[in-house]
């Protein structure tokens, strides 16, 4: 349903649920319901700046819905942001919960404003304003704010300091995104990597697939790469080639090794930014490719944890007869045209909201861990991390075998039933 | 690699006589300036000392003969052998000064006595003469003074005896003293000293004010008038005998001031007999106690002149500044060739006037922190004639009249030619002192040119500058020493600098370079000596990234290690930057940000190589771990995404990660608050926006170079023109505006702000961030540019902007964010935030529109109604025509290009179109972007030539070729001095002729970079870039085979092989 009008991401995210509602008969109580935020605030934050004067920043929450439980959401400092991008984030964290089973709900937030233009200090007295002024409304089982885009831990410490102060205690459930020793859960930085190599394996499963016969090759090296490679090597499988971005020549290359890349050693030599050095991986006995090489390599699994809109319907032929499964490890890597190509071709696809599922799921670990004020041991983590996206996959492959569904329209639908039915379930609707 | 030893003039016997003269003249005055001891005594062990300094000791003995007294070195009879000098003092004599040989000796220069012993004779005749002098001025003082004391209790006539005593003793001195006294006597309306002074028949007061063009008759006192008694008689009838003596007394402690003066203003006396006079000055007179101002003043002004600089700024702020001590320890580190008559020069001098600006400034509500500067010696600026004289080198002086090539291609023998030439022994010497006084530390050379005084002149960088370790033997050191000061006065005759002077009309202006030769600021860690950070700062700011900045808050540029790095721009290396005015703004608010655009790599110096180095920061840290100085200062340890102190018990270089992001000196110390003062006391005090190099070893802040703010190139202010007309003006602004020129726009890519709101899905929004990548690509590097709404850059949300990286835009001339009114706001412009840095790199300007001000011009009926050039250049984009417009600027304007010019001090910049290499509309008085205009034909053509050239010599049988095109800047007759020449090849050949015809064109373009650079001096890899396209292409016209036969800016087509081909 093409919309009349300038992009809205908003209206872009209702036109994806009214279709998954569609699908499944939603009735129009619960249309209404889920279409929009249960709720929103918007408030002011008068700030007083480091020369005197003082400044009034916009600031808001937006609640899309917390039937299964307290909702959860990123706060951005953004110079511009437009409530119709918050509604469709807040909604799309509604589903992400879902899909991955956890008792939460969808929420979204933040500031006008632009941290380049900003002190410190004045930072520090926005992330306290925001707090007064929301703090009735948020809370450890309320609604769970964390960082994103333009904000940060020292941010969150802030805001979680300022609540603590309003409220006369320590909650430290009230944020995610601590550093470990001041309420931080340990895991988290395998935990998206790791949780999509999870489902991965539960997929080899399905398709009676041995990872020990199995090979990959991903785009991008960062914190998802790195880890799920690490991971799906202890499993027995090999990593053929990875993508990674070169800042020095502006261009991505393919780093390949026919026997396996070893993770260890190419981790030594990429920064923090995921970029691989080209010539110490030369050193290495790498080949170095093009940036397109890693799509069309002959490998059972595609990995794109790089940037969005990668596999486009321009390049989507070029993916190799031999592939079998694509996990998203990034958010949106395929677009719609390619996605019909895939689905087509039948290949085996781990949705996005599903395969880096892992990393909403160790926050959720972060608050829980934070509620009862004692935190696990690493192996711990990483071990409950394993059974929920087990878990999570388990239920959505069922009903895509069920209802011979393409995975990431399976996915849609269980996230949407699952809040509908909570709905019900409480006697809203 | 051993070096030859330095040739001497001179073989080792003349080395002996010299140091034995030498060693008489210590003692000598070692002797004279005792003061514990007689008279007699003194003059005794004088007479002594001389016959060490001759030839033949033995032989030889002195006789000193003055008023009535007669001194010897030993019992002799005098004998025909003498050489002998008089003793006077302002041509009275005093008495005679004769060294003799008791026997006959070999016969020499004069008689059996060297010149140089001759002129031994001289000067130490000259030395007792003024000694007797002074003994005889400081003996009346003494007696003024007791008399003085005395006084206050006896009667007022006991005056007259001092004076009896001084008119006795020195006539010259009394009649001056006695012409003053009248003088004064006449101001305070005493008639009668009037007469005296003039004579009977001299005119009244109010005659010789007449308005006559007839001169006034000349009347000179009488000079028996001013021998005699009759002035203080009169002036007894109309003074106390205390004030007189008042009065007198100051009188001659002012004529002993006017001894030096003399030297001082007198344009014959050397350099050497300036300094004598003013350590003798400062001595005896408790430098200057006594004087009135005026005459101080006066004298600090003369010091100034002759010592310093003659600019007129810099002297009228140095006269406040400057003390006499300041000149005395001046004048103990400067070396100077004899009869000298040079200056320390302009960088010298910054320096020394900035620290004393600093240091003498009332800074109670202005702390600046405790500022140092490195020990420095200093090497007059006619060192160099005294170099070139001595080493029959004045043919060099006529480079700057040849050839640019012929410089270019001279250069490299004239440095090897001044490296292997020699110093005369008297600079020698002086290095040599310099050398023991700095110690074994390292040290830079740096040039102290006369020009780089100028104002205004931006001649920076264009003289060398050289790193010293400074280890091993004195003679190494030595050797290394003049070896480099050597290789910086070859750099005058460099190419680079006489273009420039050549370029703005100085080739006439002399070429006095002073050496300044200063210890490097650093500590030793390990192998290295280095600072622990250093840097620039800026009294105005180009380069902001939030509109709360001001340009008068500054800019500092830091790195760590020593200071070239922040200087210079280096590739894919980024400063720290921070706004002393805002201290608490940062460029980088991320942790990704600030590790991205953290300092990687170091300058330092290796004391085991002993040369200048660039290490990798991370590697250094494990070889040196905490020992870093100032570590908490320097670096942070990254955490998860926290930046945290580095505490050094438990920082682990080899697991932690550590970036220079600077935050400890940042947040932690009042060092920007310190820096922010030092720039607005030294704008205040010098008149003049200033940049300021400084460096700090962990301990102390140094100072090492303070000068005017040069703009450089494309930074200078560009003068607006106010006459353009409407129908040509594409977009003004009146805001945020930086300096800027950017000339010859031949492509403007537009985002459409309606066309871009009007986008449906976030794939089209995305789509139009990667045409723009793919144009970055295609168009002619940096002369387009880029214009569009909003924060470009804005990958999370492209609504807000343009989704880009850098190295979609790296380009591009310039970037324009327009932000129009959307309901009851303005957006808020990004400021090029999001790669900020690599723009300031790179140099690409940035500049905010704000259409919907008042008193804004944006033409968007031009950049609407233009011909697109999308859908040919990039038909795969073809959908998006509405929204991102492509124009090729002569085409769309009959031929001319667009030029925006940009002046931050008014706060303006206005684009419109003017017809190429166009003179003086809005050309800056220098820079790149001047000599860009300047001669652009040349450019253009040569290149055209080439590339017919090749064409010609082609075999395009053997390599498969069927056709040459050119086109890009080479054929829009655009090309700069660094251009590429973008060739198309339409190729139908297999592999292996692949390979060939690219090796061959590889050849090729080496060879043209090479010529290009002797002609421009821009060097680049490869001056030519080769495109391929086959048939394919061409019928499905993709990729470049798009430009053969286009519509607009269409390829032309070269005509192949002249020449024979061999074999078909």
């Amino acid at each position: 349903m093409a919309v009349k009008g300038s992009f809205n991401a908003f209206e872009m995210a209702r036109t994806q649920f009214d279709r998954t509602a569609d699908r499944i008969g939603l009735e129009q109580a619960a249309r209404d319901l889920l279409r929009s935020p249960l709720r929103e605030y918007h408030f002011l934050i008068p700030v007083r700046m480091d020369d005197g004067t003082s400044r009034v920043f916009q600031g808001f929450r937006c609640q899309h819905n917390d039937a299964r439980g307290p909702c959860k959401g990123g706060i951005r400092f953004h110079p511009q942001e437009t409530i119709d991008t918050v509604r469709a984030l807040s909604m799309w964290m509604t589903w992400k919960c879902a899909v991955a089973d956890l008792p939460l709900g969808g929420g979204k937030g933040g500031v006008v404003c632009d941290p380049h233009d900003l002190s410190a200090r004045e930072q520090e007295q926005i992330c306290r304003g925001w707090v007064r002024q929301i703090a009735r409304n948020v809370g450890p089982v309320t609604d769970v704010p964390a960082p994103d885009v333009m904000t940060n831990t020292q941010h969150m410490l802030w805001m979680l300091d300022e609540y603590e102060r309003i409220h006369g205690g320590h909650y430290p459930g009230l944020i995610t995104g601590k550093p470990v020793g001041m309420g931080g859960s340990l895991g988290r930085k395998e935990a998206t990597g790791y949780g999509a190599v999870y489902t991965l394996r539960e997929a080899l499963k399905e398709l009676s697939l041995r990872p020990e016969d199995s090979t990959a090759t991903m785009q991008g090296f960062g914190n998802v790469s790195q880890y799920a490679a690490k991971l799906f090597r202890e499993m027995g499988g090999t990593v053929l080639c990875v993508s990674s971005w070169d800042q020095k020549d502006q261009t991505s290359y393919t780093f390949r090794k026919k026997e396996g890349i070893d993770v260890g050693r190419l981790t030594g030599i990429t920064d923090r930014f995921g970029g691989i050095d080209k010539t110490k991986a030369r050193a290495l006995g790498y080949e170095v490719l093009g940036g397109e090489a890693w799509l069309s390599e002959e490998a059972d699994i595609l990995f794109p944890c790089a940037l969005e809109n990668q596999i486009t319907g321009a390049n989507v032929g070029s993916i190799h007869k031999r592939v079998k499964i694509i996990v998203e490890g990034a958010n949106g890597p395929t677009t719609p045209e390619a996605d019909e190509a895939i689905h087509e071709r039948g290949i085996f696809m781990i949705p996005d909201f599903l395969a880096n599922a892992g990393g909403v799921t160790c926050s959720y670990f972060e608050q829980v861990q934070s509620n009862m004020n004692y935190f696990w041991a690493e192996a711990d983590v990483l071990a409950r991390l394993d059974q929920k996206m087990t878990h999570a996959f388990s239920s959505v492959s069922e009903v895509a075998r069920k209802r011979k569904l393409y995975m990431r329209d399976a996915a849609y639908i269980v996230a949407v039933t699952r809040v509908a039915q909570a709905c019900r379930d409480r006697g809203w609707i | 690699m051993e070096k030859p030893p330095r040739p001497r003039h001179e073989p080792l016997g003349d080395l002996q006589e010299r140091a034995k003269e030498l060693n008489c003249l210590y003692e000598v005055e070692r002797h004279l300036g005792r003061s514990d001891a007689p008279r007699e005594v003194i003059l005794q062990e004088v007479v002594e000392a001389i016959p060490g300094g001759f030839q033949h000791v033995q032989a030889c003995r002195a006789l000193l003969v003055c008023a009535d007294e007669e001194y010897r070195s030993g019992p002799f009879e005098p004998t025909s052998w003498v050489l002998s000098a008089p003793l006077e003092i302002q041509g009275e004599p005093l008495g005679r000064l004769s060294v003799f040989y008791l026997r006959e000796m070999p016969p020499e220069d004069v008689g059996p006595f060297l010149s140089e012993e001759e002129r031994l004779v001289n000067i130490v005749a000259n030395r007792l003469s003024a000694y007797l002098f002074y003994q005889k001025l400081r003996s009346l003082q003494r007696d003024i003074e007791e008399a003085r004391k005395a006084n206050l209790y006896a009667p007022k006539e006991d005056w007259r005896a001092p004076i009896r005593l001084l008119r006795e003793s020195d006539r010259s001195v009394y009649s001056r003293i006695a012409r003053r006294m009248l003088n004064h006597l006449t101001r305070v309306g005493v008639d009668e000293a009037r007469r005296l002074l003039v004579g009977e028949g001299g005119p009244s007061g109010e005659e010789s004010a007449g308005e006559k063009n007839v001169p006034s008759r000349c009347f000179e006192p009488d000079g028996a008038v001013l021998m005699s008694e009759k002035p203080f008689e009169l002036a007894s009838r109309h003074l106390s005998g205390a004030e007189i003596l008042r009065r007198v007394e100051r009188w001659l402690v002012e004529d002993k001031a006017g001894y030096f003066i003399k030297i001082l203003n007198s344009p014959r006396s050397s350099l050497p007999e300036l300094v004598d006079g003013i350590r003798r000055f400062h001595v005896l007179i408790s430098g200057g106690a006594g004087l009135p101002d005026s005459t101080l003043k006066s004298l600090r002004v003369s010091l100034t002149q002759r010592l310093l600089t003659e600019q007129l700024d810099f002297v009228r702020t140095a006269k406040d500044f400057m003390e006499i001590e300041d000149f005395v320890d001046l004048t103990k580190r400067l070396i100077m060739p004899p009869e000298s008559h040079g200056k320390v020069g302009g960088k010298g001098a910054g320096l020394l006037l900035a620290h004393k600006v600093l240091q003498r400034t009332l800074r109670k509500d202005r702390p600046i922190g405790e500022v140092k500067v490195p020990k420095t010696w200093y090497l007059a600026s006619d060192g160099l004639f005294d170099f070139v004289e001595h080493n029959d080198l004045q043919d060099v002086i006529e480079q700057k009249y040849k050839e640019i090539d012929d410089v270019r291609n001279e250069y490299p023998s004239i440095v090897r030619l001044f490296k292997s030439a020699s110093f005369t022994p008297r600079v020698i010497s002086g290095l040599s002192l310099a050398l023991d006084d700095l110690g074994e530390v390292p040290l830079i050379v740096r040039s102290s040119s006369l020009l780089e005084d100028r104002l205004g002149t931006a001649f920076s960088g264009k003289y060398k500058s050289l790193f010293l370790a400074n280890q091993g033997t004195k003679e190494e050191r030595l050797d290394a020493l003049m070896d480099a000061i050597a290789e910086v006065y070859a750099s005058i005759f460099g190419p680079d600098p006489i273009e420039y002077r050549r370029a703005h009309g100085l080739l006439e202006f002399d070429e006095e370079m002073g050496i300044l030769i200063q210890e490097v600021v650093g500590t030793r860690v390990g192998r290295y000596f280095f600072p622990a950070f250093a840097g620039v700062a800026f009294s105005n700011n180009e380069f902001r990234w939030s509109p709360r900045i001001k340009r008068e808050d500054g800019l500092v540029r830091i790195v760590a290690g020593l200071g070239t790095r922040a200087v210079d721009r280096v590739p894919d290396d980024y400063p720290i930057l921070a706004v002393p005015g805002k201290p608490d703004l940062r460029a980088n608010v991320s942790v990704d940000e600030i590790v991205r655009y953290a300092p990687r790599r170091i300058d330092l110096i290796n004391r085991e190589t002993r040369t200048l180095e660039t290490a990798d920061l991370d590697d250094l840290l494990v070889e040196c771990g905490s020992a870093f100085p100032a570590m908490d200062l320097v670096f942070s340890v990254v955490q998860d995404d926290r930046l945290r102190k580095p505490i050094d018990l438990l920082a682990d270089p080899e697991k932690d990660e550590l970036v220079a992001a600077f935050q400890g000196l940042l947040a932690d110390t009042p060092f920007l608050r310190h820096v922010r003062n030092i720039m607005t006391v030294l704008q205040e005090h010098l008149h003049t926006p200033v940049d300021v190099e400084f460096a700090h070893d962990g301990r102390d802040f140094y100072l090492l170079q303070c000068r005017p703010q040069s703009y450089v190139g494309d930074s200078a202010p560009a003068p607006i023109p106010k006459d353009i007309a409407p129908q040509d003006m594409i977009f003004s602004a009146h805001q945020y505006v930086s300096n800027g020129f950017v000339p010859d726009i031949t492509h403007i890519v537009y985002v459409d702000l309606d066309g871009y709101g009007r986008l449906e899905t976030r794939e089209e929004l995305l789509s139009v961030g990667r045409a723009v990548g793919r144009l970055n690509k295609m168009l002619p590097k940096r002369q387009f540019i880029l214009m569009g709404p909003g924060r470009w850059g804005s990958r999370g949300d492209p609504k807000l902007g343009v989704s880009v990286t850098y190295a979609d835009i790296n380009n591009t001339s310039m970037l324009v964010e327009i932000a129009r009114r959307k309901g009851s706001y303005v957006p808020d412009l990004s400021f090029g935030t999001h790669f900020f840095q690599d723009l300031v790199e790179s140099r690409i300007r940035f500049l905010p529109l704000y259409p919907d001000n008042p008193g804004v011009v944006f033409n968007e009926a031009f950049l609407k109604k233009s011909p697109n050039l999308l859908p040919e250049v990039l038909p795969e984009f073809d959908f998006l025509s509405d929204t991102l417009r492509v124009i090729d600027v002569p085409a769309s304007a009959e031929g001319r290009v667009l030029r925006v010019l940009q002046n931050a001090e008014i706060d303006e910049a206005v684009a419109f179109l003017i017809a190429p290499a166009e003179g003086p509309r809005g050309r800056p008085e220098s820079g790149a972007g001047a000599e860009a205009l300047r001669k652009p034909l040349q450019y253009w053509q040569w290149r055209m030539k080439m590339a017919e050239r090749i064409a010609e010599e082609i075999d395009a049988a053997r390599f498969g070729v069927q056709a040459m095109y050119v086109f890009g800047s080479t054929k829009n007759a655009t090309a700069g001095p660094a251009s590429d020449i973008d060739l198309l090849v339409h190729f139908r050949g297999d592999d292996c002729q692949r390979r060939e015809l690219m090796s061959w064109l590889e050849g090729w373009s080496l060879c043209l970079a090479e010529m290009n650079y002797l002609r421009t001096g821009c060097r680049s890899e490869r001056l030519l870039d080769v495109y391929l396209i086959t048939d394919e292409d061409i019928a499905n016209r993709t990729s470049y085979a798009v430009k053969i036969d286009a519509v607009t800016d269409a390829a032309r087509e070269l005509v192949l092989g002249k020449r024979e081909k061999s074999g078909d």
